[in-house]
C-alpha cells in the first residue's frame, strides 16, 4: 500500500464513520448480552457444581461440546429451531462463553485452601456466608479470568454471527470480502480487534477494583 | 462443662475411628488430647463442635444435648483453631477478628474495641497490625492472630487442633507461653489437640492418651509421667521424659524418708554416738524418739559439736534452729534453685502438717538422676 492508498484508507473510514460506530456498538451489544447472560447463569451453575461433585463432570463435559463445536456449524444447527437474527446469534454466542466461565468459577471455588473453609465452618459461619464471604472473593480473580477468556472469545466468534444476521462489525468484513473490497475488510477488522483488546483490558482494570487487596498482594509475592 | 458419653464414630459401619468414648471435662480446665496419627483424637475433639457428628452415645455442653442444638449457634459459643491458621486472606486482621461479632451484629466500636484488646493481649500492637493482611505477617503471628480469632465472641470453650505444630520450635514455644498466659487470664476450658509429648505436658491440666479410638488413660501430667497405665502409655511418654521434664518431679519424689534423728532430751555425746552410727554429719532434733510423725524442731550438725566439748551439753541449746526446709509439693528444679541459692548441703521435706516426712540431700538428687536416665 502506499501512502496515498492510506490517506484515502483515513478518508474512506471518516467516510463510513457512522456506520462503522453503529455496527461497532451493536457488536458490543451482542457479545455484551451474551457475555452478561453467560455470567448470570455461568458462574451459578459453577458453584452449584462445587457443592455437588457428581453433576461437575457431566455439566463441564455439556459445555465443553458446545465449545469443542466449530462456530459456524453452531450457527448452522441452530438455525432450524431459532431462525436468523440477534436472537439465536446472541444464544450461539451465550453457549460458548459459558464454558470458560462454569470452569472458571468451578475452579476459583475449589482451589480456595480447604483450612479456610474449615476456619470458617469451624467459626460458626454458615455456608452462605462462607460462599459470600470467603469462597466468592477469593475465588474472583479466577472467575474474572474466566469472564475476560469469554469475552474475547465472543468478540470474535461474533463477527461470524453477522452471516445469520446479527449484524456488527462482522457485517463489514464479509461485505468486504464480498466484494473485494480490502478497505471495507479492514473497516470491520480493525475495530473488532480494537474492541477485543480494549475489552480485556477494561476487564484487567476491573478485576484490579475488585479483588481484595490481601490476595492481590499475594499473587505480586508468588 | 463438657462431657462425651459413650461416643462412637465410624464410617460405612465397619472403620471405626472412635469407641465408646466417655470423657469429662470441668469448665476452665485445659484438656490434651494426645495420641498417634489415627487414633480417633482429631475426630473426638470435631465432634464437640459438631464439625463432626457421632455415630452413636451423647455429647453434653452445660447438661445440653449439642445435637438439639442449632449447630451454628453452637460453634459459635466455641473457638476454633486449626493447624493451618486458616485466617482469611483478603481481609485484614482486623476484620478476620471481627467477623463472628460482626456477624453477631455488635456494633463497629465495640468489635474494634474487642479486636484491638485481643491484639494486646497476644503482644501484637493494635495499632500496627490492625489494618495489615494476613501475609504480611509471620507464621507464629498469624496464629496469634487465629488464636485471638477464636477468642472474639467471648467464648467459654475453645478447641485447638495441633494449633502449633507447624510452627518452629522457638515460635511455637513463644505460643504455648502466650497461650498459658491468655489461660491464666481468660479461665476457658480448652481442649487441645497434639501429638507432642512435650506440648502436652507442658500446657495440660489434664492429658487423655488415645490410642484405636479409646482413652487408656486420663489423668494429670504428673500422674502420666509417673504412673503410666499401661506400655503403651509408657512407651508414648517416653522413658525419660520425667528427666525431660524436672518441673513434675517434687520433694516426696526425690527426698530419702529415713532421716536420722535424735530427741532434744538427749546429750551431745549421745549425738556423737548416733552420727558414728548412722555415719550421717547431721541430725535431725525431733520432741521425742518416738516415730509418730512431728515437727522438726531444729538440727545438730558435727562441727558444732566440736566446738561444743561439754559432752554433758543439751542438744536444745547446742542445736540450730533456722533449719530450711520444703513443702512435699515443691518441684525439684524449685529445690536446686534454693539448695544453690542458700549453699545447703541438704534440705528437709515436711508435709501438710509441717511434719517431718524426709530429707534431700545431693546423693539422694544424684540417685534420682541414676534412676530416672538410666532406666
Amino acid at each position: 500500500m502506499s501512502l496515498n492508498s492510506q490517506t484515502n484508507f483515513f478518508e474512506f473510514l471518516s467516510y463510513r464513520a457512522d456506520e462503522i460506530i453503529r455496527l461497532l456498538f451493536e457488536h458490543i451489544q451482542i457479545t455484551g448480552f451474551a457475555v452478561l447472560l453467560a455470567i448470570l447463569i455461568g458462574v451459578p451453575i459453577g458453584i452449584f457444581i462445587t457443592r455437588k461433585e457428581k453433576c461437575a463432570n457431566i455439566i463441564i463435559g455439556i459445555a465443553n461440546i458446545f465449545q469443542t463445536l466449530p462456530s459456524l456449524a453452531l450457527f448452522g444447527l441452530i438455525i432450524p429451531f431459532l431462525g436468523i437474527g440477534i436472537t439465536p446469534s446472541i444464544f450461539v454466542l451465550f453457549l460458548y462463553a459459558l464454558l470458560p466461565i462454569i470452569k472458571n468459577t468451578y475452579i476459583g471455588i475449589n482451589s480456595v485452601d480447604p483450612s479456610i473453609i474449615e476456619a470458617g465452618k469451624g467459626m460458626g459461619m454458615k455456608s452462605s456466608q462462607i460462599l459470600r464471604m470467603v469462597e466468592l472473593p477469593l475465588a474472583l480473580p479466577m472467575i474474572m479470568g474466566g469472564i475476560r477468556i469469554s469475552t474475547v472469545i465472543n468478540i470474535g466468534t461474533a463477527t461470524i454471527a453477522s452471516l445469520i444476521g446479527a449484524g456488527g462489525l462482522g457485517d463489514l468484513i464479509f461485505k468486504g470480502i464480498s466484494m473485494n473490497d480490502s478497505y471495507l475488510t479492514l473497516a470491520g477488522a480493525i475495530p473488532t480487534s480494537l474492541l477485543a483488546i480494549g475489552a480485556d483490558t477494561l476487564l484487567g482494570m476491573i478485576e484490579n477494583a475488585l479483588v481484595p487487596k490481601g490476595i492481590a498482594k499475594v499473587q505480586r509475592d508468588g | 462443662m463438657i462431657e462425651l458419653k459413650n461416643v462412637t464414630k465410624s464410617y460405612d459401619n465397619n472403620k471405626i475411628i472412635v469407641d465408646k468414648l466417655n470423657l469429662k471435662i470441668e469448665k476452665g480446665e485445659f484438656i490434651v488430647l494426645i495420641g498417634e496419627s489415627g487414633c480417633g483424637k482429631t475426630t473426638t475433639m470435631k465432634m464437640i463442635n459438631r464439625l463432626i457428628e457421632p455415630t452413636t452415645g451423647k455429647i453434653y455442653i452445660e447438661g445440653k444435648d449439642i445435637m438439639s442444638m442449632d449447630p451454628i449457634e453452637l460453634r459459635r459459643k466455641i473457638g476454633y483453631v486449626i493447624q493451618k491458621v486458616g485466617l482469611f486472606p483478603h481481609m485484614t486482621v482486623g476484620q478476620n477478628i471481627e467477623l463472628i461479632p460482626m456477624l453477631q451484629k455488635w456494633d463497629k466500636a465495640k468489635r474494634k474495641a474487642r479486636a484491638m484488646e485481643l491484639l494486646d493481649l497476644v503482644d501484637l500492637p493494635a495499632n500496627e497490625y490492625y489494618n495489615r493482611y494476613p501475609n504480611e505477617l509471620s507464621g507464629g503471628q498469624q496464629q496469634r492472630v487465629g488464636v485471638i480469632r477464636a477468642l472474639a465472641a467471648n467464648p467459654n470453650i475453645i478447641l485447638m487442633d495441633e494449633p502449633f505444630s507447624a510452627l518452629d520450635p522457638l515460635t511455637r514455644e513463644q505460643l504455648q507461653k502466650a497461650l498459658l498466659k491468655l489461660q491464666d487470664e481468660l479461665q476457658k476450658t480448652i481442649i487441645f489437640v497434639t501429638h507432642d509429648m512435650d506440648e502436652a505436658i507442658k500446657l495440660g491440666d489434664k492429658i487423655a492418651v488415645m490410642k484405636d479410638g479409646k482413652i487408656l488413660q486420663y489423668d494429670t501430667p504428673e500422674q502420666i509421667l509417673k504412673n503410666p497405665k499401661d506400655d503403651f502409655v509408657e512407651y508414648f511418654v517416653g522413658k525419660n521424659r520425667l528427666w525431660k521434664s524436672p518441673e513434675m518431679l517434687f520433694a516426696r519424689d526425690i527426698m530419702n524418708k529415713k532421716v536420722a534423728t535424735i530427741s532434744i532430751k538427749r546429750s551431745h555425746a549421745h549425738a556423737i554416738e548416733l552420727m558414728k552410727e548412722k555415719g550421717v554429719n547431721t541430725l535431725v532434733v525431733l520432741d521425742t524418739e518416738s516415730s509418730k510423725p512431728q515437727q522438726p524442731l531444729g538440727i545438730v550438725r558435727k562441727k558444732d559439736l566440736k566446738l561444743n566439748e561439754k559432752h554433758s551439753a543439751k542438744i536444745k541449746d547446742i542445736m540450730h534452729t533456722d533449719l530450711i526446709t520444703v513443702p512435699e509439693s515443691m518441684n525439684m528444679v524449685d529445690v536446686l534453685n534454693l539448695m544453690a541459692e542458700q549453699q545447703l548441703k541438704n534440705v528437709f521435706v515436711i508435709d501438710d502438717n509441717k511434719n517431718l516426712s524426709g530429707i534431700i540431700t545431693q546423693s539422694s538428687i544424684l540417685n534420682v538422676i541414676t534412676e530416672v536416665v538410666t532406666d
